[in-house]
């Protein structure tokens, strides 16, 4: 096709459009609604800008080699400024945005209502727990139980003197009596259909009853977790060796520990499992009796009397059984000095167990 | 039990400081509970003498006293009203120092120069005598150091004898177990006795069986006085009141080798017989602790010919006691079986010394010894001369020899101790020991009545050799996982789903009072009782966690909560043909606003009772059909604490047509008797072993459609008593597949709208998963729905 545009007639279009962009002047629209408008003018299907790049097409070849690139710098040069423009529009919008967003940061949290598990649970899930991973099957028995499991099969006949450690509820014309520990469950899981002859290992959480008047130290209702491993040539030093890793696992590696002799009729040779006071550096101070120690739990590698009465052969199972104070732990880890506090449920107690939940 | 460390001295030479008699004492299992320092605890306090006494020229209560401390005249104000010249005191110089660290220094009272203090026994740290100042009577020399009078510093030891080692309650049996620990002689003890009195007491035994051994001897001739000042000391250090020489030698020996013995006044003595025989029933003893004890029939009495004049073992009576015109005594020795003297302890609630021993189980053979080392001690100290005991029967049998072997008390153990190790513990305790560490028998002593088995000598073994010996031994390995109890995961799981939804959770006692269990209307009627209350607030076992909570809820108002929110699980109780019931719940009470709202609380709902049934369908929730249904609408099954809510704002949870649950508002009555009928109280109790018995919920995933849906919105206007169920059974009842989901929006009354009528706002959601619908089947479906709706529930579309 024959060039239709002489380069005198484009100049002269190319002078009208370099000063009406300059008469926009780009670099001061004041916003960015003014900038689009300004773009669409020069820069739309039908702008002179546009026409102009258009009409190069039809300049001879030697005009276009020059006047190509020229026009091309004119718009990019335009882009450029339009950019620029934006940008800084933007930039100052934003500004004055952020300026207006500005909320009360100091202003207390909202969070939905949250409700906290009682200490006691954490305490006494905390250590079922870790005896759970340890193997230990979780069992439970009646509160409501009757004399010869509650004493007699853990050898404590009708006259036993350690009955009067253990002062006991009797209920009215049922012959049960308020368990006054969980080493019920002892027998319970020994005497269980199909338990027989087979390794066994429980922890048997639960609660407890005494005779006891309450006040900061004694409580008629309590908890305790028992547990119980029956297998083959168990000794005390497998005692020894589950409960200190129970301990290390409930207090920290650090744990120390000290296991003396002591007696209960359902264990023998029996022992009280003290730690070293976590309150002092074994100097002694109120909560451990200014002694260094503080007694934890009592254990026992199992009274061969307690498996036979159980039906359980003795010349070839042995076993150990542990009793852990549940509010006592979780005095000890929380610091409550009064065992009340556990059961008059004041919200103000209970908000501050705010740990996770087990 | 009190042990003095000097009295110890008597029976072994220990060497040991109160520390490490302390640490010993533990790793050999007894328990220290506290170390009392006896001795002086001033310095500095010297006797000195009253020269004279006058008036304080300033003060009328004062007196200036001169004061001679065997060197230099003092003058001293005092204040005390018993001062005197002549009298003998307790002088402390300036420069003594008092219990309390208290410094004397020399200081002007009330203008008049004061050179010391004549001090009290109390401010000496001392046992109390009399008001003011301590009088010390004449003998010791001027300037004697007054510490130096009160005689060897002492330790006295509050130790715990668990119940299997009666052999240890008294110095001789602890002194006797720190010998075989440290590997010392016992010193022997030295008693020589003449039995030069040819008279005896007439004895019979009725039940030998209860009574294997009595002996009794008769002490004439003697004279009732204060003992001497070596044995009340002995006795005091123990916390013992002297009494009398006769009755101060058989606690004496008691304590020294815990042996009871029993002095009785043989004038007192009807017939001067001793019969030991059961009571009858409504037989008087008057105990020597001046009460009158009724029998019941069956107890082991000492008796003369006509009353009881001790309840064996447990105490003596009063009528034949010894006292100061007493010349004439029966000394009792015997050994009473331990179940017969627990029993007649427990029926009277009688406790003594002597009966703590005997039901724990005293020594079969120490009876004859340690009455004859009474006898000799008596004569001693309060003349007389004894006679032969007249004795009954012979001592209990022999312990049964045990047979075992070093391997099998390693086995018990888990242990490595070395043969010879366990021999040489065993031989130390053991009456008599024959064979070596590969087969073994041994016979425990007569006072060791708690060996019979292999394991008891691995404990003995263990004690004297250490368990700090002892390895750490981690086997057996576990068997397989652990498991646990469908009712244990059941409890975890509602904790959990409860404490998220802002509730946080109550501990209750099992037991309350028939009272409470009226306050919130439940019936004690078919509740197990407790037989020996500790007082009417603990009689009844709780048939229901919700009077508890009700409690808790009116304790938290009361100390400033404006919201309570609390759960309990726990268990219930049931009484039926003669079998105690036991079944786990879980229950939760809601009022006030919503928690933790904070400075939205005022714009926080109220909880209500949809709250309430959020919970229950939390517990519920992927278990099984749930439906509701009002109490006594036919359901099924018992209500489930029913009277407790209110009769028409409550629902039972049912699933799979099984009652299980009852959530809704408090009855009013209830509510009253609580002081929370302002509240606004909803409760629910649910059956946690019916959740249990369901499997636990595993969730299978199911495909939802990538296809947009389409969401339509009415605005129902009906009457104001129409139930939303109503809406949402008509609506399900067109049978529309493409119904995803129906929910409430909003539930309004008021302004704009007709008298009598409420608008319910629903969202109707639909959708397939094969294509997207077409505006117009969306149009027809809400076409159908609004029809039924009309016609149904009589609902006009709003606006």
């Amino acid at each position: 096709m024959e060039p239709t545009t002489n380069r005198a007639a484009w100049d002269q279009a190319y002078a009208r459009v370099e000063s009406a962009l300059k008469a926009a002047d780009v670099a001061q629209c004041a916003d960015l609604l003014k900038l689009e408008e300004v773009r669409v003018r020069f820069l739309g299907r039908k702008s002179e800008l546009t026409e102009l790049l258009k009409s190069l097409k039809d300049l001879p070849i030697e005009d276009k080699k020059e006047a190509g690139p020229k026009a091309q710098a004119l718009k990019s040069a335009f882009e450029a400024q339009l950019e620029a423009r934006k940008a800084a529009l933007e930039e100052a919008g934003d500004a004055a945005a952020l300026a207006q967003d500005a909320i009360d940061l100091t202003l207390p949290s909202i969070r939905p209502a949250r409700g906290r598990l009682h200490p006691l649970t954490t305490t006494l899930e905390g250590i079922a727990d870790i005896f759970q991973r340890m193997g230990y099957s979780w069992a439970e028995g009646p509160h409501a139980e009757d004399d010869y499991h509650n004493f007699t099969a853990l050898n404590m006949p009708e006259d036993h003197p350690a009955r009067d450690s253990q002062d006991t509820f009797y209920l009215s014309g049922v012959k049960r009596l308020l368990r006054t520990h969980t080493s019920n469950v002892q027998i319970r899981e020994l005497e269980k259909p199909g338990a027989k002859d087979k390794p066994l290992r429980v922890v048997c959480p639960g609660r407890v009853f005494r005779h006891e008047q309450i006040d900061a130290t004694h409580s008629a209702v309590f908890h305790q977790v028992e547990g119980l491993v029956v297998d083959r040539n168990v000794g005390l030093a497998d005692l020894k060796g589950h409960l200190q890793a129970f301990l290390e696992e409930l207090l920290g590696s650090e744990t120390k520990t000290r296991f003396r002799p002591s007696y209960f009729p359902f264990t023998e040779p029996s022992t009280e499992v003290d730690v070293k006071c976590f309150f002092c550096p074994g100097t002694g101070c109120p909560s451990c009796k200014h002694t260094g120690w503080i007694e934890i739990l009592g254990a026992g590698v199992v009274n061969p009397k307690v498996l036979s009465m159980s039906g359980w052969d003795p010349e070839k199972w042995s076993g150990f059984a542990f009793g852990i104070g549940v509010e006592r732990v979780a005095m000890l880890l929380h610091g409550v000095r009064d065992l009340r506090d556990f059961y008059i449920n004041d919200l103000r107690f209970l908000k501050q167990f705010d740990e996770d939940l087990v | 039990m009190k042990i003095s460390s000097n009295w110890l001295k008597e029976h072994l030479d220990h060497g040991l400081s109160v520390e490490e008699l302390s640490v010993q004492m533990l790793r050999l299992g007894f328990e220290i509970a506290g170390v009392e320092h006896h001795g002086p605890t001033f310095s500095g306090v010297v006797v000195g003498k009253v020269l004279q006494k006058d008036k304080h020229p300033n003060a009328d209560k004062l007196a200036v006293c001169t004061v001679d401390d065997g060197s230099q005249k003092w003058n001293v104000v005092c204040g005390a009203p018993n001062v005197a010249a002549g009298q003998t005191i307790a002088f402390a110089r300036i420069g003594a120092v008092l219990p309390g660290n208290f410094k004397i220094e020399g200081r002007k009272l009330r203008g008049v120069e004061s050179q010391g203090m004549i001090c009290s026994r109390a401010e000496l740290g001392l046992p109390k005598d009399v008001d003011g100042i301590w009088v010390m009577g004449e003998g010791p020399a001027l300037g004697t150091d007054v510490g130096s009078l009160l005689g060897p510093a002492d330790d006295v030891l509050e130790v715990e004898i668990t119940s299997n080692r009666p052999d240890c309650l008294s110095h001789r049996g602890l002194a006797r177990e720190l010998a075989a620990a440290l590997n010392k002689p016992l010193k022997p003890i030295s008693s020589s006795l003449a039995e030069t009195l040819s008279k005896t007491v007439s004895v019979s035994v009725e039940d030998a069986a209860a009574c294997p051994f009595y002996g009794a001897r008769l002490i004439e001739g003697i004279k009732v006085t204060d003992s001497p000042a070596w044995l009340k000391a002995r006795l005091e250090s123990i916390g013992l009141r002297p009494v009398n020489n006769v009755v101060d030698v058989t606690n004496f020996v008691l304590h020294d080798v815990g042996q009871p013995l029993h002095a009785f006044d043989a004038d007192k003595l009807n017939s001067g017989k001793i019969i030991v025989r059961r009571s009858k029933s409504g037989e008087k003893f008057l105990a020597l602790d001046h009460k009158e004890y009724v029998l019941p029939e069956n107890l082991l009495v000492i008796a003369d010919a006509e009353r009881p004049v001790a309840l064996a073992g447990v105490m003596g009576g009063e009528l034949s006691s010894v006292d100061a015109a007493t010349s004439r005594v029966v000394l009792e020795g015997a050994y009473f079986a331990p179940a017969e003297v627990r029993r007649s302890s427990q029926k009277t609630r009688l406790r003594s010394d002597s009966s703590y021993r005997f039901e724990r189980g005293a020594d079969p053979e120490a009876a004859r010894t340690a009455a004859a080392r009474a006898t000799a001690l008596i004569v001693q100290l309060a003349g007389g001369s004894a006679a032969k005991p007249a004795e009954t029967a012979a001592p209990a049998a022999k312990a049964a020899p045990i047979k075992s072997s070093a391997a099998r008390i390693n086995a018990i153990l888990g242990a490595e101790f070395g043969a010879d190790e366990i021999v040489g513990a065993l031989k130390r305790i053991a009456a008599e020991f024959t064979g070596d560490g590969a087969s073994f028998v041994f016979t425990p002593p007569s006072w060791r009545r708690d060996l019979a088995t292999a394991n008891d000598l691995a404990e003995e073994a263990g004690r004297f050799l250490g368990y700090d010996r002892v390895p750490y031994r981690l086997s057996p390995l576990s068997p397989k996982a652990a498991t646990t109890t469908p009712a244990a995961s059941a409890a975890r799981r509602a904790r959990l789903h409860l404490a998220s939804l802002g509730f946080s959770e109550s501990y209750n006692y099992d037991l309350l009072s028939e009272k409470a269990q009226a306050a919130a209307r439940l019936s004690s009627d078919n509740q197990p009782r407790v037989d020996n209350p500790l007082s009417e607030d603990w009689a009844v076992l709780r048939s229901s966690l919700l009077p508890g909570l009700l409690k808790n809820a009116q304790h938290n108002l009361s100390r400033g909560a404006d919201a309570v929110r609390l759960f309990e699980v726990g268990k219930v109780y049931a009484q039926k043909d003669g079998a105690v019931t036991e079944q786990w719940r879980v229950s939760g009470i809601l009022l006030g606003p919503v928690l933790d709202a904070r400075w939205q609380a005022a714009r926080a709902p109220r909880a209500g009772f949809p709250d309430a049934k959020a919970a229950v369908e939390a517990l519920l929730s992927g278990l099984g059909a749930l439906s509701w249904a009002k109490p006594g609408e036919g359901a099924a099954g018992k209500r489930v604490c029913d009277p407790l809510f209110h009769p028409s704002n409550s629902l039972r949870a049912l699933l799979d047509g099984t009652p299980v649950a009852t959530v809704g508002w408090l009855h009013p009555r209830a509510a009253r008797a609580f002081d929370l009928d302002r509240e606004g109280a909803v409760l629910f109790e649910a059956n946690l072993e019916t959740i249990a018995s369901k499997p636990a919920p595993r969730v299978k995933f199911r495909e939802f459609s990538p296809l947009p849906v389409s969401r339509r919105d009415l605005a129902l206007v009906v009457d104001k008593t129409l139930a939303y169920g109503r809406v949402e059974e008509t609506v399900r009842s067109c049978r529309i597949d493409e119904l995803q989901e129906l929910t409430l929006f909003d539930v309004y009354e008021g302004k704009n709208l007709p008298e009598g009528k409420k608008s319910l706002a629903i969202r109707l959601t639909f959708g397939r998963s094969d294509r997207t619908l077409l505006d117009s089947e969306v149009a027809a479906f809400v076409a159908k729905i609004v029809a039924a709706l009309t016609e149904k529930a009589g609902a006009v579309l709003r606006g």
